[in-house]
């Protein structure tokens, strides 16, 4: 007995060891696996001259099953081996960067970052000062090699690399208050409501014409049991904030859109950017003095009475699929997960969110909802792109990141990777649209929006916004005591602004003083 | 016959040289990863200093700034306060009865299967823990709001995070029934320690059950109950990581706790001057608790030293 209990003693400490001596063994690496698949060994790939790391966002990432539904993804991977046979020196390192603005920020800060990043380029634009980005209008100006080659110089990208992007102006306008356009809009993305066919049939709604019509179908769909719309917080602070605001202030735009800038203007017809906010704030606008901008919220917070009951922290895409809601505001991604589903036991279909009239609001403009999408994965080249010299005039390694991005944008590669799975827009030429997103691209051929809050001022002002918004839409505040929260919350980022800005308030005093006429038959301005 | 020579330091002298010796590394170790990044937040808290851009001296106001001005502060120290509160009750009370109990048990392999079958849930993480709550318990359809409507409690069921009346109390109630295995442990261990004849004594004077749970066990147990108190207490200052995965300190101001908005301060806004002087303060705090909490609340072995 006392045998057996030392030779299972040893065999414990044995196998603990063994266990150890596992966990502690280097991982093989993807990117040797790779290096085997293609033959080449790891040690030559060790010796490449040049290593690109990049970080195509969720969407693209080789090896991810979206939504966990169907195959995981190759089409990127494909195209980057194509790459790196292209450019044997070059190597391409595909990195998962969580879409955490906290984590990219020390990476960007400490000259970590990957080379290339996918981050909504407004957030870039507050940021573009520090010297984190590389401006890409040279390079975009500039043949895209790749198109050169073939010798045709009728194809797109012939001349200019811009003229391959399919959605100018969305591209074009992407461009910093600063004139220098600091990301590549790869793809495009457009939300929309989300239906389920079978409820709306069952309590017989239809889809709605005028945003009455839409809160009375959902007062049916919650009398019938159902959650009438899934949303999330988040879709409340960006979304719906911004196209209430354009419903209520697209009619007086004439007289308070203070600056055009011909370059963006075609798109961004009529945006009020931070500068125009600030004076406009200045002026009493956004205060409480403001009726539009309470109107604005009660709005949102008659919206939000139909909405599911935790805004923060559900899973509102297994709420649609399992039928608790009947509706569902998100994005175009959805769609890939309703098709894929085997077992979906419902027919759904998409429409947008209809208008205001002046039966909803006397400040109703009477236009149709504008645009709140556009480009989805906006590709960003970083200082860490040309850590090879330090100089991104004489750096190689920026040289070649951008061909990467040119070569990605080449429409046979392309196609490999946005077309895979039906999941955003392509924006090249050439490129077609997959049939299952097609009433997406109906909708993204509207007029954009007239402002984007949380992406205008600084992030402290969005987390405030969101914060005390989902207080006000859960019945935690009143309207008042919100108000002058919002109105403290904009005077902090508007000084932070003015502060890290240069604004030229006299111009926009000028131009203001120049619009009064536009505005004289105006009702509910601030000054009144 | 040689005598030995005497040595030049003695062997007691050479032993203590040698442990100062061994301790200078440790030291030099802790100053470099602890102190030197404690100063160096310290030194920016009187800056105005973003990430990635200039900084600027800007003496105190910082300090001042989030005493004064942030009208975060005076609702997240109380949210702070609250959730430490409700931890030091429960840690302090619920994991003792339950030791407690172990410790009464006759069988020594029932007390060993008790104590193995609470401490097994420590090894969930944290965030799992917390995951499952936010993701399983409180959510719309989730376990509290369903077993609600099972039993005709329709009109309570609400958003458990979302709703600022039940946010706060919702999050401290993450980890019901607080049967923490490790201060289970920590109890179990100060009540095997209370010596035989003590209990012996107790026994003979007629002090037992609930008589000898108050005037003997939790007297002979203070040094663990003292420790708990200042881990816990740390503990709900600093802590804010759950939090942040359920409710990011949400709706409003109402689950904020200063911690949280250091971390949104330092690495969302990129205010890190503004973020460390936050850090600084909660220092203070910790600090001044641990204090307190060394002078007026004595150990066992420091009542018994008094007498």
């Amino acid at each position: 007995m006392g045998f057996l209990r030392h030779v299972f003693r040893w065999l414990s400490l044995a196998l603990i060891a063994l266990a150890g001596a596992w966990l502690l063994w280097p991982a093989r690496d993807g990117e040797a696996a790779s290096a085997r698949r293609d033959g080449r060994d790891a040690a030559n790939r060790a010796e490449a001259r040049h290593v690109i790391t990049l970080s195509p966002g969720s969407a693209y990432l080789p090896g991810a099953v979206p939504f966990g539904v169907g195959q995981p993804l190759v089409g990127l991977a494909a195209v980057i081996r194509d790459f790196e046979k292209r450019f044997p020196d070059t190597r391409v390192e595909i990195i998962n960067v969580p879409g955490v603005r906290e984590y990219i920020v020390t990476q960007l800060s400490s000259g970590r970052a990957p080379d290339i990043i996918n981050v909504n380029v407004e957030d870039v634009w507050t940021d573009v000062q520090k010297g984190w980005y590389v401006p890409l209008d040279a390079y975009l100006e500039a043949p895209n090699p790749f198109i050169r080659e073939k010798g045709d110089p009728t194809a797109p990208g012939y001349h200019q690399w811009w003229d391959m992007f399919k959605y100018q102006a969305i591209s074009r306008g992407k461009a910093a208050p600063d004139g220098r356009n600091y990301c590549i809009s790869f793809d495009m993305v457009e939300t929309a409501i989300f239906y389920n066919k079978d409820i709306f049939a069952k309590v017989g709604v239809s889809v709605p014409t005028t945003w009455e019509q839409w809160l009375d179908d959902m007062a049916k769909l919650e009398a019938a049991g159902y959650t009438p719309l899934l949303m999330s917080i988040y879709a409340f602070n960006d979304w719906c904030v911004d196209l209430i605001f354009d419903q209520l202030y697209y009619a007086v735009l004439p007289g308070i859109d203070l600056l055009q800038d011909p370059t963006r203007e075609k798109y961004l017809e009529g945006y009020l950017d931070w500068d125009e906010l600030c004076f406009l704030y200045r002026q009493g606008f956004f205060t409480p003095r403001d009726p539009r901008y309470a109107e604005l919220w009660r709005h949102m917070r008659a919206l939000r009475k139909y909405c599911n009951r935790n805004l923060a922290n559900i899973d509102t895409d297994r709420e649609f699929v399992t039928q608790q809601g009947a509706m569902y505001w998100t994005a175009c991604p959805l769609t890939y997960r309703l098709m894929a589903d085997k077992e979906l036991g419902f027919e759904w279909g998409v429409f947008y969110l209809p208008r205001f009239t002046t039966a909803t609001s006397e400040f109703a403009s009477e236009t149709e909802m504008c645009v709140i999408g556009g480009a989805g994965m906006q590709y960003e080249v970083t200082n860490s792109a040309y850590n090879d010299t330090g100089d991104p005039a004489t750096s190689e390694k920026l040289e070649r990141v951008i061909a990467l991005l040119q070569f990605m944008t080449v429409p046979e590669h392309y196609e490999r990777i946005v077309n895979e799975y039906p999941c955003f827009l392509p924006n090249v030429v050439g490129v077609p649209v997959l049939p299952s997103l097609e009433p997406f691209e109906a909708i993204l051929e509207r007029r954009y929006t007239t402002t984007k809050w949380i992406f205008t001022f600084d992030l402290r002002f969005s987390e405030i916004q969101q914060r005390m918004l989902e207080l006000y839409l859960n019945d935690g505040i009143a309207l008042d005591a919100f108000l002058e929260w919002q109105e403290a919350n904009l005077e902090a980022a508007t000084q932070n602004l003015l502060a890290r800005k240069n604004v030229d308030m006299a111009r926009l005093e000028r131009e203001w003083d120049r619009r009064a006429p536009l505005r004289a038959d105006t009702r509910g301005l601030p000054y009144d | 016959m040689t005598r030995p020579r005497p040595a030049l330091i003695g062997h007691r002298a050479r032993f203590t040289l040698s442990c100062y010796g061994l301790l200078l590394v440790p030291l030099a170790l802790l100053t470099l990863f602890v102190y030197v990044p404690v100063m160096w937040a310290f030194t920016k808290s009187l800056f105005q200093f973003e990430v990635g851009g200039a900084s600027r001296f800007i003496g105190l106001d910082n300090y001042v700034e989030f005493i004064t001005r942030d009208p975060t502060t005076i609702p997240s120290f109380l949210n702070m306060l609250f959730l430490t509160l409700f931890a030091v009750c429960t840690r302090l009370s619920i994991p003792l009865i339950l030791a407690k109990l172990i410790h009464a048990l006759a069988s020594e392999r029932a007390r060993y299967f008790y104590r193995v079958l609470f401490l097994i849930p420590v090894l969930v993480p944290g965030v799992a823990v917390q995951l499952i709550w936010a993701g399983m318990i409180y959510r719309d359809r989730g376990m509290l709001n369903e077993a609600l409507r099972a039993v005709g409690l329709d009109t309570l069921v609400t958003g458990w995070l979302s709703d600022p009346s039940t946010a706060l109390v919702a999050v401290a109630f993450v980890g019901f029934p607080f049967v923490g295995g490790f201060e289970v442990l920590i109890y179990y261990a100060g009540l095997s320690s209370i010596p035989q004849s003590v209990t012996e004594a107790a026994a003979i004077e007629g002090c037992v059950g609930l008589q000898k749970f108050f005037r003997i066990d939790i007297p002979m147990v203070l040094s663990q109950l003292k420790l708990i108190l200042i881990l816990t207490i740390i503990g709900g200052v600093q802590g804010f990581q759950g939090i942040f995965i359920m409710t990011r300190g949400g709706p409003g101001f109402k689950t904020t706790v200063p911690g949280l908005w250091m971390y949104f301060n330092a690495f969302s806004f990129q205010r890190m001057g503004y973020a460390c002087a936050i850090g600084v303060c909660l220092f203070a705090v910790i600090f001044g608790l641990t204090i307190l909490n060394m002078r007026y609340f004595k150990s066992t072995e420091e009542l018994v030293g008094r007498r």
